[in-house]
């Protein structure tokens, strides 16, 4: 058994995807359809046979409810890990994206807070090393 | 052997794009298919509305009729990778002429005309354009599915990852084409540029 995807709640899976891949740089992995039902999901370029993130529409109530309220009180809906925080931060700012946390040195980590564009706060975390 | 077994889907064919522009945004693109059926009208009437029929073919399963307009009834997509319902509103049902509903968000329009002592049924589903030659292949599928059904000699709902095994993907390449589009990729290779 693998830890092999996470899935994201989205209120709009091709501005999402728009977001995921030339804002913060993930690539494409998985893009297909039956029906009204769309199954899309990222990988890091860093990592592509890695843990896939699926950016799936909130078509729901309990998910509309969900991401509403977890964005409200400032809860990121997904946590993604870096190397090097600042340089993500600054890349990532350059285009176009709003943090709603800039750097920020906490226990054992500095991380970030900034919008998705799809209704989700997305924090971004550099750990220490101690 | 089966019929199922030895059921082998033809070449696309029957199949067009209808293109709409949309002020500010991208055209509107709605999948079109023509299908002629040896059948009554009435009676592919019934296999396009009754639940029971439908769970013979179609790719989602419906709790009621939709054979009467302003009702409301939820359609669960079979076999999608997680649970997908959607409850949809019956906007036209002229028995046995035309048929109007939305699946999930996306429109779709039926069309009988009486044709040779059969049918000539008509598809409109204005499907995501990413997607619409992997529509076209599944509906392909679904209405040989259908025809067989009609005839007395069902072979059962072939959908989903079943679709894999009945050159699901030789039909979505020739449609692309067809349609003088890439056909998107499945199953998936490596992670791409979006």
């Amino acid at each position: 058994m693998k830890i092999k995807i996470m899935s994201l709640y989205v209120d709009d899976q091709d501005k999402a995807l728009r977001f995921y891949t030339e804002v913060l740089g993930f690539a494409k992995k998985t893009d297909f359809s039956q029906g009204p039902y769309r199954w899309l999901t990222l990988v890091s370029p860093e990592d592509p046979d890695g843990t896939e993130l699926q950016l799936a529409l909130n078509n729901n109530p309990a998910a509309q409810t969900y991401q509403q309220a977890m964005f409200q009180q400032s809860q990121p809906a997904a946590m993604f890990f870096t190397n090097d925080i600042k340089a993500d931060f600054e890349r990532i700012k350059a285009r176009g994206a709003e943090f709603t946390m800039p750097p920020t040195d906490v226990t054992a980590s500095i991380i970030a807070m900034l919008k998705d564009t799809c209704g989700n706060l997305i924090q971004l975390t550099q750990l220490k090393r101690y | 052997m089966t019929d199922r077994a030895q059921y082998t889907p033809g070449p696309a064919g029957g199949a067009r794009i209808e293109k709409e522009p949309v002020q500010g945004s991208e055209d509107k693109w709605t999948l079109v298919l023509v299908r002629e059926l040896r059948h009554s009208p009435e009676k592919v009437w019934q296999a396009l509305t009754d639940p029971a029929h439908l769970r013979e073919w179609a790719p989602f399963e419906a709790d009621g009729s939709l054979a009467r307009v302003g009702t409301t009834v939820k359609l669960t997509t079979v076999a999608a990778p997680t649970p997908q319902v959607s409850e949809t509103r019956v906007t036209r049902a002229d028995a046995p002429k035309a048929l109007e509903y939305n699946w999930g968000g996306f429109d779709i329009r039926w069309e009988l005309e009486g044709f040779r002592g059969g049918t000539r049924l008509t598809l409109w589903h204005n499907i995501n354009r990413r997607f619409i030659s992997m529509g076209a292949a599944g509906w392909h599928i679904c209405l040989d599915v259908l025809d067989h059904l009609l005839g007395g000699n069902p072979i059962g709902r072939i959908v989903g990852g079943d679709a894999m095994k009945f050159d699901w993907q030789r039909l979505n390449v020739e449609y692309a084409k067809q349609f003088g589009i890439e056909a998107p990729s499945w199953p998936p290779k490596a992670a791409q540029k979006s």
